[in-house]
């Protein structure tokens, strides 16, 4: 059976080979590997021994362990980086007099950058870290082995909940984190105005503010609103879960794979914002003859 | 061959092959390189040309001094370690190497029971037992409860049916792990080291059931043990893992009154009992 294998693989024609050579090299690397990890995951999904009770009860599980207990870091700092915008975007544009521009900045800086790209650090940092920590130890003591033997898929049962659950909680959590800096924000601005008496000085109103706001919002908006929480929360899931698994029966690898975890999924979560602000990017070059 | 459980033909397994899981890297990339590695006559072969065939119904102990592989051969039956060269026969049924993985060899019905129990850490003892009867859906609630049950009494853990398994000590662990194999009906059963960590009663206990499945649910039952007198007491064949190689099976008389170099080092202190 090995020898014809191998006399298959001599008989290969030019373009199959280079198309193996190819595809090989690919999975051999970390990210080759992440990315058919994911292809996996969906697949899994089309599982035919499956109950969909437990898939259910583990999602559910995922989703509150990702997203309740991040609540109330994520609000205060949501909120005191909304206060931190509101203030140096109305200080800075009343100086330079541009001050009908000010939703469109707080669009672009809340909604568009901070608040994605906050929100997925957050969950990388303590969802993340603590998925891996948790697999991992499964891996150490077999349990996924067992798992494995019990004709109970590992993907299925493990990695698909988390990244189902990871990412519906980056997507709640990121509408949360907006709202809470742009709502809270303001009150919080409101205060420190109102304690240091520079009232007379910053006319800022919720009307004003929630006005420009909404006339700033775009449909790519919303639609991106959706999407980059989506994609950082797949690419932190399944990065935490591909670290995990690649443990290899040893229990100091278990820190070394968290910490690992972590940093790669900031790379890569920074790596896929400026890949999706490309959008902008894009439409901006479509429109400049218009502008010109 | 209809009543054939299990054939090994001309097996080579690596070291290498026994870190970590099947599940974190894609299945083309140790299948490509495991084809490579066996072109090399490299130095890491854990196990090189084990021949072995295992009839329905039938028990076999693997014996042999510890660090020389035994329980990867087990890891590999049961689809834990893909072999790097080599046959592996499942009732019959040839799997090629390509689509040997634990899932497919699950399908068939083979149970293993790990060396250090495994039990999932975070469900109750119950629930360990239940897990793949209701994720498979093995009958309704009920039949599945008196199931558990039946294999909690079998192995005397019921009085610790709603303890978490770090609750409960290691040999007890080892009994509910066995429980949770039989629960499954398995038409061949993998035991690593079933009777290590278990009191004199226990294993006197354990025998019996062994027994038992293979007299009425003519289940071929394959055991990795240290504990030899085992083999005896079963009236089961023997094998030796001796120089990279699986001995032929024989019983523990042959053994014990044979000249050959493994019956000196691991019968040594039972002969010169007598």
């Amino acid at each position: 059976m090995q020898e014809k294998q191998l006399k298959n693989w001599q008989k290969m024609t030019l373009v199959g080979r280079l198309f193996h050579t190819l595809g090989i090299f690919i999975l051999k690397r970390r990210f080759g590997q992440l990315i058919a990890l994911f292809f996996r995951t969906v697949a899994s999904l089309f599982d035919k021994s499956h109950n969909f009770k437990s898939d259910t009860r583990n999602i559910i599980l995922q989703t509150f362990f990702t997203g309740v207990e991040i609540v109330i870091p994520l609000f205060i700092v949501a909120t005191l980086f909304g206060t931190v915008v509101i203030i140096e975007v109305l200080s800075l544009m009343g100086k330079m007099g541009f001050s009908d521009i000010v939703g469109n900045l707080m669009v672009v800086v809340i909604i568009r950058e901070l608040s994605p790209i906050l929100t997925a650090f957050l969950i990388a940092g303590r969802s993340g870290s603590s998925l891996t920590t948790y697999i991992g130890g499964m891996v150490i003591d077999s349990e996924v082995d067992a798992l494995a033997t019990m004709g109970i898929n590992p993907i299925r049962y493990l990695v698909m909940p988390s990244v189902i659950g990871g990412t519906i909680a980056t997507i709640v959590m990121n509408i949360i984190f907006s709202a809470s800096a742009i709502g809270a924000g303001f009150i919080v601005t409101k205060g420190i105005i109102f304690i240091t008496g520079n009232a007379p000085n910053l006319q800022l109103t919720w009307d004003y503010l929630s006005t420009e706001i909404i006339k700033a919002l775009t449909i790519p908006d919303f639609v991106l609103a959706i999407v980059k929480p989506c994609v950082f929360g797949i690419i932190i899931t399944i990065n935490a879960c591909y670290q995990a698994l690649n443990i290899k029966r040893d229990i100091r690898l278990v820190p070394k794979a968290t910490s690992r975890s972590v940093i790669t999924s900031f790379l890569y979560i920074v790596f896929a914002d400026v890949v999706l602000s490309l959008y902008y990017f894009i439409s901006y070059l479509n429109n400049l003859n218009t502008i010109i | 061959m209809l009543d054939e459980a299990l054939r090994l033909e001309d097996i080579y397994l690596s070291t290498s092959e026994l870190s970590g899981t099947l599940f974190s890297r894609p299945r083309a990339v140790s299948y490509f390189e495991n084809i490579r590695s066996s072109e090399s006559n490299a130095d890491y072969q854990l196990i090189a040309g084990a021949n072995l065939s295992l009839k329905l119904g039938e028990t076999i102990c693997i014996g042999g001094p510890s660090g020389k592989g035994k329980s990867a051969i087990l890891r590999m039956i049961a689809g834990l370690a893909r072999p790097l060269k080599g046959h592996i026969y499942y009732f019959g049924e040839y799997i090629p190497a390509e689509r040997l993985d634990a899932l497919e060899i699950a399908k068939r019905k083979v149970g293993y029971v790990l060396q250090n129990a495994a039990l999932i850490s975070n469900l109750r003892v119950v629930d360990n037992i239940a897990l793949p009867l209701r994720y498979h859906k093995m009958g309704t609630e009920d039949e599945i409860i008196k199931k558990v049950n039946m294999a909690m009494d079998l192995m005397r853990v019921r009085n610790f049916a709603n303890m978490f398994p770090h609750e409960i000590s290691v040999g007890m662990q080892k009994r509910v792990a066995i429980a949770r194999s039989w629960a499954m009906d398995p038409k061949l059963l993998l035991m690593d080291e079933p009777t290590a960590g278990l009191d004199n009663y226990n294993r006197r206990n354990l025998l019996p059931l062994i027994d038992n499945m293979r007299t009425m649910f003519k289940t071929s039952i394959i055991i990795v043990t240290h504990d030899l007198m085992m083999a005896k007491e079963l009236d089961c064949n023997l094998v030796f893992l001796h120089k990279k190689k699986l001995t032929e099976p024989h019983s523990f008389d042959y053994w014990l009154h044979s000249d050959s170099e493994i019956s000196k080092d691991q019968f040594r202190d039972l002969q010169s009992n007598q």
